[in-house]
């Protein structure tokens, strides 16, 4: 099977600092994957290569085989490929549905936002997500924060990617708001969506993940599946972890064998 | 710990120090000085050659020196204080008052008693206002200057009040401002004692490296438990303390006041330390590079405002006569210019310390490689801005009164119909008539056009402070075309707004391309549109244009008269006379910015930019653009506001579109709209435009007391009223609309109730 998304041999260097080394990286469709690793490790980094928002300096980046070199985030998401941000990248004072089509408002006789099918289309895509938002008529700085990022995520699927990328998604959520989010992300990958969490909460990740990729100062040093492994090995690696430990996870698979 | 042990000892200090730590900054302002006195001496020997102009300069740097070493504290906490000039002008007003024997007639020290209570009041005000109501600072010191300045022309009437008789009794006091036994002025030795203690206190003292760690990151020194409000409010009692001092020094000086005391000296003073290697973005300035800098623009000033001594050929009755006379820049040129150099500075300083052009230039002469400029870093992540929709919240299921109630312009709606009913009820033989509500709307027009444009730029969570000069610049173009080189009316009329959009589209560009905050670079633009516009008509007011130009100030009817197509009676008449061509044009550019606001992707474009810059660039939509263009458009209609002014009043004067700004940015705040961003309609800044409309017509209204008298509140104290209306405006936005202050009273009082 072709991963749908694979990048090989990121460099990507800011003035004197060497911020990925060589870093090798497969997504699989419909496979949920937890992106871990201490501050600095270049989690933030690899992804952003991965959607444009930074040039790598060296490497390949493939989607579905092909080699692509995306120039910006919108390069990306045509290609399928979404983000959602920490702090969920919404405008506070406009409305859900405001915000789910936010820079792509439906329209009509050229310059005119065409309200009705707006609402029309954010409504299904909230029931399609199956989350509960009040109304698509709420401004967005009065909803929660699990809500928001509700919006967040939505916004997202209207744009029917393949790929989601969470960063840091249960950093400001409260309990209730993660057990939500992690119910979505189930939801998600029976529709198919392949999904990457950035995060430094294993619980989560080992909850819904299938494979758990670790790096360490911009070097791999750890691919295992979450079945295969647990929270206290993911940990040294993340501690203790070096290039030799990196080995793919079906060669860790293979070993532990 | 080993890669710590393996590490050279680092107890000596690095062998390279930055630049700008070695004094690089300062030393090439000292070298600046040098070669533009030299000009002076070489313009006008008669003046700067001499000892007398030099100690002159230092006098006249002396007191905007006082006030830079106290701004250095503000722009320190990236903060600005724009009111230094009128607390000057204020405390030198109380002093005077206080002190004049044909006024007050008090002694001295109460007198000065009286001018430092009133300079600390002033810092007050800034301060809690700004730290404790919130409110932007550039807004609040912007009310304070144009409240001052009302003050200082209410008190004083707007006349001269001298006392030279009695300040020979007072000899102590008045010497501070006048030559002393060593040869220099006092006032040299006032500003070198305050710069030496501003320069230790921010240098080496715990406040200054409060005030420091307060401009660079705010909420870090919060965190580190740095008292970060007080570190802000200390800074204003600072620069109005200083603005007391300079006020003192002047009248020590003067020994008397003009109504002119202290006017524009805010924008000397912010030049001077900006110019002194301050940055506006805070986190970093010095007390000696403010002082040089100050020293530097009070040069400036000199040279600009020193006429070329010049032999002028004149006829008298046939006879050819040579006449010594001085060429002179008129007054608007040396103000453009001082803007200019505002923005030149804001605009050099982080190229040449933060981003090390000088050592790369340096570097390049000799012939090395170029250190590389340093990354200018992405921000880091913005908050998600969750300000103002509590409101909107409320809104949501609620119907009638309570729905009509939570609407954000409900208070400029009912705001008006009050003020309307006032006005009826204290003048219903007037007030009601038809000929003052045709005045009420024509004076509506000004106002109304303005705050339209503003409406986009504030939804923007940009601001525009220069829409009022920007009015009186494309109105002295306008004018000036016309009288003095003859130029066809519609020509004049298509430059002049030209000419006006060209200003917004610097505004735009100094935003966007050169990333200064909108506030600093319509700032500039405030003092340079006026500036370039009173230059243009030479100071003067000028009158007697074509009257095919003035049709665009007239009423319809006269319109249709000139082209021979007026309605001879009935419904058309009546119609045509009512309405004029500036309603109509009004009209219609407000009919066009309400549907591209409220119904297109244009309006839902400037929400988003307003409400989360970065998300909407996320999103794909190009911000900066629509900052620019709502930018221009703000320019667009204050300059078509500019060109009415000139057809409907068959004049310009060259204060035209004074205080335009206030009124603008009240009208869109009382109309709903945010000073954050993100909110404002074009419906609410007209009925906001004729709420401020309607305070104006009502404060110059002739009231008729009971016993017959009449009584008409005198014009100099117009601005006071009107900045008080919009700092009400902007604190009542922030705490009623945003925090919800009132619902919270009655939520905590039924909760308390249901407790109970």
């Amino acid at each position: 099977m072709t991963p749908i998304v694979e990048m090989r041999g990121i460099q990507k260097h800011f003035g004197a600092v060497h911020a990925l080394r060589n870093v090798n990286f497969r997504l699989m469709p419909g496979e949920i994957l937890g992106l871990v690793g201490d501050n600095s490790a270049g989690k933030s980094t690899l992804m952003k290569t991965m959607t444009g928002a930074y040039q790598r300096d060296g490497g390949e980046v493939l989607v579905d085989g092909r080699p692509t070199h995306f120039r910006s985030p919108q390069e990306s998401r045509d290609a399928g490929i979404e983000m959602i941000y920490q702090d969920f990248a919404l405008c506070g004072n406009m409305d859900v549905g405001q915000n789910i089509f936010l820079g792509r408002w439906p329209r009509r006789y050229g310059l005119f936002v065409d309200r009705a099918r707006m609402y029309d289309e954010a409504q299904a895509v909230l029931k399609r997500l199956k989350v509960d938002v009040n109304s698509v008529y709420q401004k967005v700085e009065s909803l929660s924060g699990g809500r928001q990022q509700s919006v967040a995520i939505a916004r997202a699927i209207s744009f029917n990617p393949r790929v989601v990328i969470f960063d840091e998604p249960t950093a400001n959520l409260s309990v209730m708001a993660t057990e939500r989010l992690l119910e979505t992300m189930a939801e998600l990958k029976k529709q198919g969506v392949a999904q990457i969490i950035i995060s430094h909460r294993l619980t989560d990740i080992f909850e819904v993940g299938d494979r758990v990729m670790v790096l360490k100062r911009g070097e791999n040093v750890g691919d295992r599946y979450v079945r295969n492994t647990n929270e206290h090995e993911v940990l040294e690696l993340i501690v203790s972890g070096t290039p030799e430990t990196a080995l793919t996870a079906d060669e860790a698979l293979a070993r532990a064998a | 710990m080993s890669s710590i042990a393996t590490s050279p000892p680092a107890a000596r200090a690095p062998s390279r120090l930055p630049l700008q730590l070695v004094g690089g900054w300062e030393a090439g302002l000292l070298l600046f000085m040098v070669l533009l006195y030299g000009a002076g001496v070489y313009i006008n020997p008669a003046f700067f050659g001499s000892t007398d102009a030099f100690s002159a300069v230092l006098r006249d740097t002396a007191r905007f020196g006082v006030m830079a070493v106290a701004m250095t504290f503000v722009i320190v906490n990236k903060e600005l204080d724009l009111s230094v000039g009128s607390v000057l002008g204020l405390v030198a007003t109380v002093f005077s008052i206080l002190y004049a024997p044909s006024h007050v007639d008090a002694g001295v020290g109460w007198a000065v008693f009286g001018a430092v209570v009133t300079g600390v009041l002033a810092g007050l005000v800034n301060g809690l206002l700004v730290t404790r109501l919130k409110v932007p600072a550039f807004i609040a010191t912007l009310t304070m200057l144009f409240i001052g300045r009302g003050l200082v022309l209410g008190l004083t009437g707007g006349k001269t009040i001298a006392y030279e008789r009695k300040a020979a009794d007072d000899p102590w006091f008045f010497s501070l401002g006048e030559t002393n036994a060593l040869g220099f002025n006092s006032q040299i030795l006032i500003f070198l004692a305050v710069a030496a203690l501003g320069a230790v206190v921010l240098a080496k003292t715990r406040t200054g490296y409060q005030t420091y760690a307060v401009g660079g990151n705010e909420q870090a020194a919060t965190y580190a438990g740095i008292p970060a409000r007080w570190v802000r409010l200390r800074a204003y009692l600072f620069t109005a303390l200083a603005a007391t001092l300079a006020g003192l020094m002047n009248v020590a000086q003067d020994k008397g006041i003009t109504s002119q005391y202290g006017q524009g000296a805010e924008l000397i003073v912010i030049a001077a330390v900006i110019v002194g290697g301050a940055s506006i973005a805070g986190g970093r300035g010095r007390v000696l590079g403010a002082c040089m800098g100050a020293a530097l623009v009070v040069l400036i000033d000199k040279v600009l405002r020193e006429g070329v001594p010049i032999t002028r050929t004149i006829d008298v009755g046939g006879i050819k006569m040579e006449v010594q006379a001085m060429a002179q820049l008129p007054g608007g040129a040396v103000q453009a210019f001082l803007g200019i150099i505002l923005l030149a500075a804001v605009l050099i300083e982080p190229w040449a310390i933060k981003g090390g052009g000088a050592a790369r230039v340096w570097a390049r002469l000799r012939g090395h490689e170029a250190p590389p400029a340093p990354d200018r870093g992405e921000a880091a992540i913005v908050g998600a801005q969750t300000k103002g929709a509590r409101s909107d919240a409320r809104a949501m299921g609620a119907r009638g009164l309570r729905a009509f109630l939570a609407r954000r312009d409900a208070a400029a709606i009912i705001l008006v119909v009050a003020l309307w009913l006032v006005g009826m009820a204290l003048r219903p033989d007037f007030w009601g008539s038809l000929d003052n509500s045709f005045n009420l709307l024509l004076a509506f027009t000004e106002i109304a056009l303005v705050s339209v444009g503003l409406t986009f730029v504030i939804a923007n969570g940009d601001i525009d402070l220069s829409v009022g000069s920007v009015l009186a610049f494309a109105g002295a173009t306008a004018a000036f075309l016309m009288k003095e080189l003859g130029v066809d009316p519609w020509l004049a009329a298509a430059i002049a707004f030209a000419a006006g959009t060209a200003c917004g589209l610097v505004n735009g560009v100094l935003t966007i391309r050169y990333g200064l905050p909108a506030f600093v670079a319509t700032l500039g633009m405030f003092y340079i549109a006026r500036g370039l516009g009173a230059w243009l008509v030479a100071g003067r007011q000028l009158s007697g244009f074509p009257e095919s130009f003035n049709l665009l100030g007239r009423n319809l009817f006269e319109l249709l008269a000139y082209f021979g197509l007026e309605p001879s009676g009935g419904l058309g008449l009546a119609v045509a006379k009512a309405v004029s061509t500036q309603t109509l044009l009004l009209g219609v550019v407000a009919l066009v910015a309400a549907v591209a606001l409220g119904r297109t992707v244009i309006g839902q474009m400037v929400y988003a930019v307003g409400g989360n810059e970065r998300a909407a660039r996320y999103a794909g939509i190009r911000t900066d653009a629509v900052r620019l263009w709502s930018l221009v458009f703000s320019a667009m209609c204050a300059s078509a506001a500019g060109i009415i002014y000139v057809a409907y009043l068959r004049s310009f004067n060259p204060s035209a579109g004074t205080l335009r700004e206030l009124d603008g940015i009240a009208s869109v705040i009382i109309g709903g709209g945010s000073i954050f961003g993100g909110f404002g309609t074009i419906v609410g800044s007209l009925a906001g435009a004729a709420a401020i409309t309607l305070i104006r017509s009502l404060l110059s209204l002739q009231i008729i007391m009971p016993d017959g008298s009449s009584f008409v509140l005198p014009q100099h104290w117009m601005n006071v009223f009107i900045g008080l209306i919009l700092i009400g405006a902007v604190v009542g936005d922030i705490w009623i609309r945003q925090e919800n202050i009132l619902g919270r009273l009655f939520s905590s009082r039924s909760a308390s109730g249901r407790h109970a």
